[in-house]
């Protein structure tokens, strides 16, 4: 039924033409929303085409994350880890190094300065760890925007930290007491105010997810990612890497270090989602690995979701990996077996969180420890002359609290 | 080839006894009280009935039907669990019964799969999707229509007059303008911008025009009906679900200022 989205693939190498006018990547994506929605996302899908093309632009939006943000940030040689590890060269990707401590701030950056071509006055967002969050409420804070954030109110105790900093920073925090308290939740909420307030504000959804045209947008921004490992893994090795890692949630910080290689047969790339405590119902996100296809907050992806349809609860120990949905371009190159994808549970991704600090001095975000932990895995069984790139989406600091409540308990456990 | 659905809308535009749609969430509280408000609209000779199918995920819905959909989803009210139960009700005590809610349940259980088995009910006039634009519903309407199910289209305060008339068009059973920008159950305040489009929409269709969302009196389901065909009561109906007499007079209320408001 859908081969057509499928055709137009690659026509040019290492520029997929995806999605299609429809939005659609292959049998993925779409614009499942409801008709109030509409306009907005059409009035908001030609003014993100006409201002990519625009010089000028682009132009602003380079110039902001080199001031503003501290881009390009560095891809850094983790030379202590690869040697305790033995086989390929693993470097790092440092996004934490990016103001405000992750990738999120990319695509803030990029769809505030759209939203105030469109002349919307307010932003709304989603959060999961609080990082993108902390991103919307910092570009609403420097570019003058009203702001409201939602959080699952799980969510909202395990990061009271980034809470604090979204306040500060002028923000108001909406907790949300719904389903399983978490991301998704709280992207159900902030569709529904959107739903009310579209007229004038521009919902700056955070990942590659959701309808059309966000995984366009998003990707676009985040794909900056990408372009400068590639000119940074050429100018110190003078090659391409072998192996590209990332976490995936919604998928943005993965499609945005994967796509400027997408066309590289050489360049393996493996996302990595969160296993939890098990594969089973309600104890995971590893969405790949327990879900199935179908239809939630906007698009056509594989969903965790229970025989009957309804959607299932989730659980990781990051907050930010902690959604039943994944992004529909990364089920298009899941299903076309481009990317390879993977999880690693609670308990390894919290060794390589302390992996990482102890030997690098660098304290990752437990988002992107997951990526670490299958990144130093991959690592292993790859020959010296290899190299593995791991996008180091963000760091820890936001972490810190949580980790020391929950390695406390395990130490209660052992006695 | 089309299969002829026997449960095509009894009520051409205008001619049922009552404009009136209440909007019911199936279960809630369980499947017997939403039997008897089933029987007690169809014996009130209304144009149709929403019947909600809980989702757990209701990203056009508010409070009011979220924590209703939630206590539903406790007891049997899956997709195919409500067609089984539906089957199981004599054709008398069931007024026009439109199926509303999220794609992912049709698509869970496959549209196909679920035209045929509506179908052999015979007690489902059509289905409200909320979160099937009118794009991605290209691939599916022609399915709904080969076994005779109505697929109702939304037309929106924001949706501009040439895509609302593609819409009208593409729409079957009734046409579905929401009255105000949100979710359901926030308040709506009439304006005279409603008034306007819904006259509109009438010109372009002999199909019923029939207003939703924020309908929270009686006075204003007889203002509406003033310039509308027909008009769903979703939040306010739902808030007295649990309590069938508390249920059965809010119903009876809207039921006569629906009288009244009807030209």
């Amino acid at each position: 039924m859908m081969e057509e989205g499928a055709k137009t693939l690659s026509k040019k190498k290492g520029s997929p033409v995806l999605p299609d006018m429809r939005g659609y990547f292959g049998e993925f994506g779409g614009r499942f929303v409801s008709e109030t929605l509409m306009s907005a996302l059409i009035e908001l899908e030609n003014s993100f085409r006409k201002a990519w093309r625009d010089a000028t632009f682009r132009k602003e939006f380079r110039e902001t994350l080199a001031e503003y943000s501290g881009r390009p940030t560095p891809l850094y040689f983790a030379e202590s880890l690869t040697r305790k590890t033995g086989g390929a060269e693993i470097w790092l990707k440092r996004e934490d190094l990016n103001h405000t401590g992750a990738h999120k701030i990319t695509n803030a950056v990029g769809q505030a300065l759209l939203a105030r071509r469109m002349g919307k006055g307010r932003l709304i967002a989603e959060t999961g760890a609080g990082q993108h969050g902390v991103a919307t409420a910092t570009v609403a804070a420097r570019l003058g925007f009203e702001s409201r954030i939602y959080m699952g109110s799980e969510d909202v105790r395990r990061q009271s930290l980034n809470v604090f900093r979204m306040k500060l920073l002028g923000s108001e925090v909406c907790p949300v007491d719904l389903g399983g308290k978490t991301l998704k939740d709280a992207i159900s909420e902030a569709l529904r105010d959107w739903s009310r307030t579209v007229r004038n504000t521009h919902y700056l959804l955070g990942t590659a997810f959701g309808p059309h045209p966000f995984p366009l947008i998003v990707r676009s921004f985040q794909s900056v990612i990408g372009q400068e490992v590639r000119r940074q893994i050429l100018s110190a090795k003078g090659k391409l890497p072998d192996a590209l890692v990332a976490c995936v949630g919604g998928g943005s910080n993965a499609i945005g270090l994967f796509h400027p290689f997408l066309g590289e047969d050489s360049v393996r790339m493996f996302g990595v989602e969160a296993g939890g405590r098990a594969i089973a119902p309600g104890e995971h996100a590893a969405r790949f690995a327990g879900g199935s296809v179908g239809v939630l907050q906007g698009t056509r992806t594989y969903v965790l979701q229970n025989p009957d349809g309804q959607i299932e609860n989730t659980h990781s120990v990051s907050a930010g990996l902690d959604y039943s949905a994944v992004g529909p371009e990364l089920a298009y190159y899941r299903d076309s077996g481009r990317i390879i994808f993977d999880w690693i549970g609670d308990t390894d991704a919290l060794d390589a969180f302390q992996e990482l600090s102890r030997q690098e001095g660098i304290i990752p975000a437990l988002e992107s420890s997951h990526a670490i932990a299958y990144g130093i895995r991959l690592a292993r069984s790859m020959s010296r002359d290899q190299t593995v790139v791991i996008n180091l989406s963000g760091r820890g600091d936001k972490d810190v609290m949580e980790v020391s409540r929950i390695l406390s308990m395990k130490e209660v456990d052992k006695i | 080839m089309t299969v002829k659905n026997n449960v095509a809308p009894r009520w051409k535009r205008g001619a049922s006894p009552s404009p009136l749609i209440p909007y019911i969430v199936a279960g809630d509280p369980d499947l017997a009280t939403t039997a008897t408000y089933l029987d007690m609209a169809a014996k009130k000779g209304i144009f149709a009935v929403e019947l909600g199918i809980p989702f757990s995920d209701p990203t056009a819905d508010g409070p009011v039907i979220q924590a209703a959909s939630q206590r539903a989803l406790r007891h049997e009210t899956s997709l195919e669990s409500i067609l089984g139960w539906l089957s199981g009700i004599p054709r008398n005590k069931l007024p026009d019964l439109y199926l509303m809610t999220y794609f992912n349940l049709f698509h869970h259980m496959g549209v196909e799969r679920f035209c045929r088995e509506a179908q052999r009910s015979g007690r489902i006039a059509g289905v409200v999707i909320p979160d099937l634009s009118y794009e991605d519903g290209a691939l599916y309407r022609p399915v709904f229509r080969r076994y005779g199910i109505n697929v109702v289209g939304f037309v929106s305060p924001t949706t501009p007059p040439e895509r609302a008339r593609r819409i009208v068009r593409d729409s079957r059973g009734f046409v579905y303008y929401v009255g105000l920008m949100g979710t359901t159950g926030s308040a709506l305040t009439l304006s005279d911008e409603t008034r306007q489009v819904v006259s509109t929409l009438r010109q372009w269709t002999r199909k019923p025009v029939c207003v939703g969302f924020g309908i929270s009196s009686g006075e204003m389901a007889e203002e509406i009906l003033e310039f509308a065909d027909g008009v769903i009561v979703g939040s306010r109906l739902v808030l007295d679900e649990r309590d069938p007499d508390r249920w059965r007079k809010t119903f009876e209320e809207f039921l006569n200022a629906a009288g009244k408001g009807r030209k």
